[in-house]
């Protein structure tokens, strides 16, 4: 059996702490006591408490989560249309153009994009909300969605579409009861990244967002930079918490699911 | 089955053929993969399109299918033209060369996905998923997901999902060529017993000119998007209607030379290994000095140390390679010239009696009407 | 492939004739909410900024001919040439990314390649374990190092308490403390793509080198190297492009002295409300990029067919 080499060994522990010493630390320190974030007072649950005291953060907790539910089902659509559009539709015109489209949001840096949807709105006159935020994040989640959906389609075997055809299928029935359900693990893991980005999102939803449409990630933004406290810690831990859940849950599902087909 | 009328409907002209295929022409761009064909199949046959990768036989397939758009010509099926029929309208199934089994169903839902898109009756359905596992042996495989399957289970899978329509023209792409050696041989059977019993008309691509030998009422041989020749099998083995034929089905000894009339013995070839006259029964109608061609399978050369006692078609070389066949052994003989011929021969005896070893001087010959004349 | 999808036969066109309908939903989908928008930024770019809502001149004027009259104003890119704010901006912006996705790839190619070299039955698990902080919240990432590098933080109190330094370091509000976040942030970005190229490596062309006489750390520059530079530039692609507009970790990590074009950027457009400025900004930073982002979009086409 292969063992780990010694340089291998070390990255592995350096690497690692670094990656997860921060976020340890975060989590630690919520649960502290003391208000300073750097002496240990002893152990205490009393920020959480204040948290849910806290009317602002639930309300952009409330936010975030309709506008991260709405815009991971939208993007999960039209991200699924356009990822088979760029892999089964052959060559149409534009699709350079297309290509780009998909591919240009995931690498663009934030405050473009932020800045660019704005103006648009600002320019038809669309009063800047939840709505605006929400059509913001489809708009670079569908993008991810495509990715990955292309990168599924490319190891499909074709003839599973033809078979069905063959044995008299229609096209439509064929999409629904043969390849949607072939490549749902990819659209369901799609959807868990798109909702994981517009959870995440700040920069773009500042922009995007008016009054009355706080995302929680605007909202911690402003409390960091009012500084550390540990009600932020507190709110980060639940964040961290429930992502660390759906991506573990997410995985054993697609392993049980690979396992069985 | 009784009459020869039934077994051999391709002789008979009052016998309609079942599949009428008419001046097909398909291009991709500029490239023609299938060239003006045109192809008769009749009723419960178990035609075979044999050719090398690329000839076209699969792209032929596929637009009987429908998957594939048809650049001219047209396709009937028992009387009806369906070249525009749409795959999922049209009376005819197809057996993928990758199965293509639904990964997320089990045995018998894949069997029963073509009847349901038909509405068929649930009990119905239930029934004839039954007989279909029957037929293919495999109903206690039932609840089983495709990817707990064999290799050979896969194949009769999808044999019997394309089959439960009871379709009218059933096509099979390399149906076993993802099979090993064993398997092939033994499934070639069953195809056949399947193909009798259900009484439909099959059409098989295939590159393993054995598997088209044993299975096929007929095999119609392909190259370039078009077919060389259509025949019988054993027609095809021994009479080939040009070199290419001759040499894609088995293996064949090709002399090359100049046509020099007729005689008593038959055809006259002036040899351009040995310099000398060789012949064949089969006479042909060419002008004398015409390049003409013996084709000659190996089992067909005897094999001696000594001269043999005829008074023609005899070459004389020496033994250059032995392969060991088990019941035959081939051997390389080179002549005078440096050519070199293969011969097969039985191993009827098990000692050596007439023990050929490497380096021994032997004489090849056979009888006139052994070879076969092509033209081209 | 592409033969056999032109080829769509006629009546799959007829069914689907939706076939046009079904590429124009996502199509227009993007059209209009990512390309257009460009147009926008560019036209508010050429504009003026007034006191008013929305805070720019149009840049077209219905006058009394049928015509409207061009009123292009070059003002915003005269401005951010003049001021030397804005050019150290973009070259420090520059000088930060580059020398971030060198650090990036470095660690993370350490990574990648130990996890690819691990036993097979740890691979999954190590590759887990790096992708759960990407799912993670960003801010939240950046705001845990503060707590660590302030100057009365845990990194001081460790380092003070254990005796290596008696005077704490001034690490946060300092460059240093943006190439941290930096480096931090985007690792999985650098350390996935390395990870997909360095795992499909056929370790018997390590063997066929080493065999041939190549000693392991020649072999490692002279055919693992090459071998994973398709994973490498992706890599860099993916940390270099969104790295040159980054605004959370100069904001949060960074001093004052920090300069990133991303700060200015949205600097100019919530506290100044200059709009055709920040548009400007926003039209060059796209102009730098455009070059990589195209690279980026090819390598990853190619990758995925």
């Amino acid at each position: 059996m292969k063992k780990f080499g010694n340089f291998n060994i070390v990255a592995l522990v350096v690497g690692f702490s670094f990656l997860y010493i921060p976020i340890i630390l975060l989590i630690l320190f919520s649960f502290n006591e003391s208000r300073l974030v750097t002496v240990w007072g002893g152990f205490s649950t009393k920020w959480y408490v204040e948290l849910m005291q806290n009317q602002g953060i639930k309300d952009a907790a409330w936010v975030t989560i309709k506008v991260a539910f709405i815009s991971s089902t939208v993007a999960t659509a039209l991200g699924t249309i356009a990822g088979l559009v760029m892999t089964r539709f052959g060559n149409f015109r534009g699709r350079t153009l297309f290509s780009g489209m998909i591919y240009a949001p995931m690498v663009m840096p934030e405050v473009i994009i932020g800045l660019s949807i704005l103006l648009m709105f600002v320019t038809l006159a669309i009063d800047r909300g939840m709505l605006t935020v929400t059509l913001a994040h489809i708009t670079f989640s569908m993008c991810y969605v495509a990715v990955i959906i292309q990168s599924r389609m490319s190891s499909y075997d074709d003839s599973i579409t033809e078979a069905a055809l063959d044995l008299g299928c229609t096209p439509f029935h064929t999409f629904r009861l043969i390849t949607l359900p072939i490549i749902m693990p990819a659209v369901v893991s799609g959807w868990l990244l798109s909702f994981t980005l517009s959870l995440d999102d700040l920069v773009i939803a500042s922009f995007a967002s008016g009054p009355g449409a706080t995302t929680l990630p605007m909202k911690i933004y402003s409390m960091v930079r009012l500084g550390v406290t540990p009600e932020i810690n507190a709110v980060s831990t639940i964040l961290v918490g429930l992502v660390t859940l759906g991506v573990i849950t997410a995985s054993i599902i697609g392993r049980r699911q690979k396992n069985t087909n | 089955m009784t009459e020869t009328t039934t077994t051999e409907p391709w002789l008979d002209s009052n016998q309609k053929p079942y599949i009428q295929i008419e001046n097909v022409t398909k291009k991709f761009g500029d490239f023609t993969a299938i060239d003006n064909l045109s192809l008769d199949i009749y009723k419960n046959e178990f035609f075979s399109l044999l050719g090398p990768s690329g000839c076209g036989k699969t792209t032929l397939l596929r637009m009987l299918a429908g998957f594939e758009r048809f650049t001219e010509g047209r396709v009937l099926v028992d009387g009806e033209d369906i070249t525009e029929i749409p795959p999922h309208l049209r009376p005819i199934n197809m057996m993928f060369q990758s199965y293509a089994l639904f990964p997320h169903m089990t045995v018998e839902k894949n069997i029963a996905f073509g009847l349901k898109q038909d509405k068929m009756p649930e009990n119905l359905i239930n029934q004839r998923v039954e007989e279909m596992l029957e037929l293919v042996e495999l109903t206690d495989f039932a609840k089983r997901k495709p990817s707990q399957l064999s290799g050979g289970q896969s194949q009769r899978v999808a044999l019997a999902r394309s089959l439960a329509k009871q379709p009218k023209l059933l096509l099979l792409d390399e149906p076993l060529g993802a099979l090993d050696k064993r398997l092939r041989e033994q499934t070639q059977f069953e195809l056949m017993d399947i193909q009798e019993k259900l009484e439909v008309t099959f059409v098989i691509v295939t590159h393993d000119q054995e598997e088209a030998m044993t299975v096929s009422s007929r095999i119609g041989v392909m190259d370039s998007g078009k077919l060389i020749q259509v025949a019988t099998p054993t027609q095809i083995y021994e009479a080939p209607i040009n070199r290419e034929v001759a040499d894609f089905i088995g293996d064949v000894n090709i002399f090359k030379g100049v046509y020099k009339g007729q005689d008593e013995k038959g055809t006259q070839l002036l040899s351009e290994d040995s310099k000398s006259i060789i012949y064949a029964t089969q006479k042909v109608d060419v002008p004398v000095g015409n390049r003409i061609w013996f084709a000659l399978r190996p089992e067909k050369l005897e094999i001696t140390k000594k001269l043999p006692e005829v008074d023609c078609n005899i070459l004389k070389g020496k033994i250059e390679d032995i392969g060991y066949g088990g019941s035959f052994s081939t051997y390389h003989v080179k002549l005078e010239n440096g050519r070199q011929l293969t011969a097969i021969r039985a191993n009827r005896e098990r000692t050596a009696e007439h023990h050929l070893t490497w380096g021994d001087e032997v004489y090849l010959h056979w009888a006139p009407h052994s070879a076969v004349v092509l033209l081209s | 492939m592409n033969i056999k999808e032109i080829q769509i036969p006629t009546f799959l066109k007829r069914i689907f004739n939706g076939r046009n309908t079904v590429i124009s939903i996502p199509y227009l989908w993007l059209l209009f909410l990512f390309l257009f928008p460009f147009i926008i930024v560019l036209k508010i770019s050429f504009a003026q900024p007034v006191l008013a809502m929305p805070p720019y001149t149009d840049l077209l004027k219905w006058g009394e001919s049928w015509w409207p009259t061009i009123q292009a104003s070059f003002d915003s890119y005269l401005f951010l040439f003049s001021d030397s704010l804005y050019i150290h901006a973009y070259l420090s912006s520059l000088k930060i990314a580059i020398i971030s996705t060198i650090l990036t790839l470095i660690i993370g190619y350490s990574i990648a390649y130990s996890v690819a070299k691990a036993p097979t039955q740890w691979r999954a698990i190590l590759l887990m374990l790096i992708i759960l902080p990407f799912w993670t919240s960003f801010l939240i990432r950046v705001y845990a190092w503060i707590g660590i590098l302030k100057t009365e933080g845990l990194l001081n109190l460790a380092l003070t308490t254990i005796g290596i330094i008696d005077k704490p370091l001034i690490i946060m509000n300092t460059d240093l403390a943006v190439y941290i976040g930096i480096v931090y942030s985007y690792l999985p970005f650098m350390i996935l793509p390395l990870y997909a190229n360095l795992e499909k490596m056929d370790m018997s062309l390590l063997e066929a080198a080493a065999d041939l006489g190549c000693r392991p750390l020649k072999t490692f520059w002279t055919v693992t190297i090459p071998l994973s530079l398709p994973g490498i530039l992706a890599g860099c692609f993916l940390v270099f492009i969104p790295v040159m507009g980054e605004f959370v970790i100069p904001d949060l990590l960074g001093g004052s002295e920090t300069l990133m074009i991303g700060k200015v950027l949205w600097g100019e457009f919530f506290y100044n409300r200059d709009w055709p400025v920040a548009s400007a900004v926003a039209i060059i930073l796209l102009a730098i990029l455009v070059v990589p982002i195209m690279f980026y979009q090819k390598s990853q086409e190619k990758a995925i067919s």
